[in-house]
């Protein structure tokens, strides 16, 4: 994701990603047409073309936890070590302070389960867990794929309220899910990607303009792609 | 590098797999030298190779062994358990992951094989003693046996890292481990003595003071040959994770 494709209207800071694609090596920016099962990989080497975070490939980033914060599955846990070892261990490496932890652990709210181990927190506690590790560097931006998959209803608005509240403060967020509803009421812009071309990049307030839902809008493009 | 090494040392204190693979080893290695100590007929155990060589053939076998099955544990359950992702997201740098790695095997297998090799030395000379045997071995040869069946598990733990990076299915990187120490090694022991001395299991032997045939004879040759496999191992796995996609 280059920088200068990032969130041209200040107000746009929450995006959406639709449709991610399954092939590899397209030529709009490797993240979005990443296959997914091999999203790290993206960031870190693309198969082909370049995928660049603020303007520099993801392995040069002087600092990638604190540039770009990712969850790219619910359950990369190891699941006998605590949900705040697991913190502890990635602070470590990126050289940030175990308060960083506690701080990160009280913003997700599992401050009272962190010394349990992972096997025994729900789906839901691991989707805030992987967001706890995303936000320990404090980065500019945050990618999350599929975050509401395992959410309650209180859950899934606590983490609309939180990346809203991330983005107000200057971040940005990258989602990709396929619950279009749910992100339609989450998201400023929307990204649609089919067959690895980028098929769509509108805000929601565009869309609404044309008197389209997002599903509307996804399922003309998309099917209008396939034929 | 500083930070990385960190973070892999407190992977390894922050869950029960390091204790509870050395307590194995410890329950095992005490097991299987007692039931040599005791089971051999005592002609068999009168002189200093024949003592030293259930020393080694169960406490140094094992260590290396175990200090093995550590290596590829640290990087195939990583893999296993998806956290190779996070790890790589804070440090994309693949070759410094696995650098941090081997150190902090290197480590931990030296300190299995010291408690391997102890454990044997212990356990065995107790049970030599018990039947009224004369221990033929000098503070010299215990501090050989201990710290060479250190070094050698230290190796192995390397041996085992670029083994688990290359294979990186955990099932199959143990019994990897597991059939060529315990099976391949010992059918080449048996018909090719000549080959089996520069065979990695032989050479923690050798290194720990073993003199039988199809063993090397020169301890520092086979430190220095063990070294090069480990180094070897690294460098394969090294380029295994730099190359391949993690998923």
């Amino acid at each position: 994701m280059d920088s200068s494709q990032q969130d041209p209207d200040p107000k746009s800071k929450v995006l959406q990603q639709e449709g991610l694609n399954q092939n590899s090596g397209d030529e709009v920016s490797t993240l979005a047409s990443a296959d997914p099962g091999g999203q790290s990989d993206t960031l870190a080497e693309p198969t082909a073309g370049t995928a660049l975070v603020f303007g520099r490939r993801y392995p040069q980033l002087d600092h990638p936890a604190r540039t770009v914060g990712a969850v790219l599955e619910s359950n990369d846990f190891y699941p006998g070590r605590s949900g705040r070892n697991h913190l502890r261990v990635l602070a470590l490496a990126a050289g940030l302070p175990f308060s960083r932890v506690e701080e990160v652990l009280d913003a997700v709210r599992l401050v009272s389960a962190a010394a349990r181990p992972v096997r025994s927190y729900s789906l839901g506690m691991r989707q805030r867990l992987g967001l706890a590790a995303a936000l320990l560097g404090e980065p500019e931006l945050l990618i999350l794929d599929e975050p509401i998959n395992g959410l309650d209803p209180a859950g899934v608005h606590w983490l609309r309220t939180f990346l809203r509240g991330f983005a107000a403060r200057g971040g940005t967020v990258l989602v990709s899910s396929h619950v279009l509803a749910e992100v339609a009421q989450t998201v400023d812009r929307v990204l649609i990607i089919d067959n690895g071309r980028l098929l769509a990049d509108a805000t929601v307030d565009e869309l609404a303009r044309r008197g389209q839902s997002l599903e509307a809008a996804y399922l003309e493009l998309t099917t209008a792609d396939a034929s | 590098m500083k930070a990385q090494l960190r973070s892999e040392l407190c992977k390894l204190r922050s869950t029960w797999t390091v204790a509870s693979v050395v307590a194995a080893m410890l329950v095992l290695v005490t097991l299987a030298v007692l039931l040599h100590g005791f089971g051999l007929s005592a002609s068999r155990l009168t002189s200093l190779p024949d003592q030293r060589g259930v020393f080694t053939d169960v406490g140094v076998n094992l260590g290396a062994l175990f200090a093995g099955l550590l290596g590829a544990l640290s990087i195939t359950g990583e893999i296993r358990s998806g956290t190779i992702r996070p790890t790589l997201l804070v440090t994309p740098r693949r070759g410094l992951v696995i650098a941090a790695k081997a150190v902090t095997a290197l480590a931990a297998g030296f300190v299995a094989g010291v408690i391997s090799a102890g454990a044997a030395a212990g356990a065995g000379s107790a049970a030599f003693a018990s039947r009224g045997l004369t221990i033929q071995l000098g503070a010299g040869d215990y501090a050989q046996l201990i710290l060479g069946g250190g070094a050698a598990a230290a190796m192995w733990a390397l041996i085992g890292l670029g083994l688990g990076a290359v294979i990186r299915a955990q099932v199959p990187a143990i019994v990897a481990l597991f059939a060529w120490l315990l099976f391949v090694e010992n059918i080449i022991g048996g018909d090719l003595p000549s080959v089996n001395r520069f065979a990695p299991g032989a050479l923690a032997l050798a290194l720990a003071g073993q003199q039988r045939t199809g063993i090397l004879h020169t301890p520092a040759v086979a430190a220095f040959l063990l070294a090069f496999y480990a180094a070897l191992a690294v460098a394969a796995g090294r380029t295994a994770m730099t190359r391949r996609d993690v998923g």
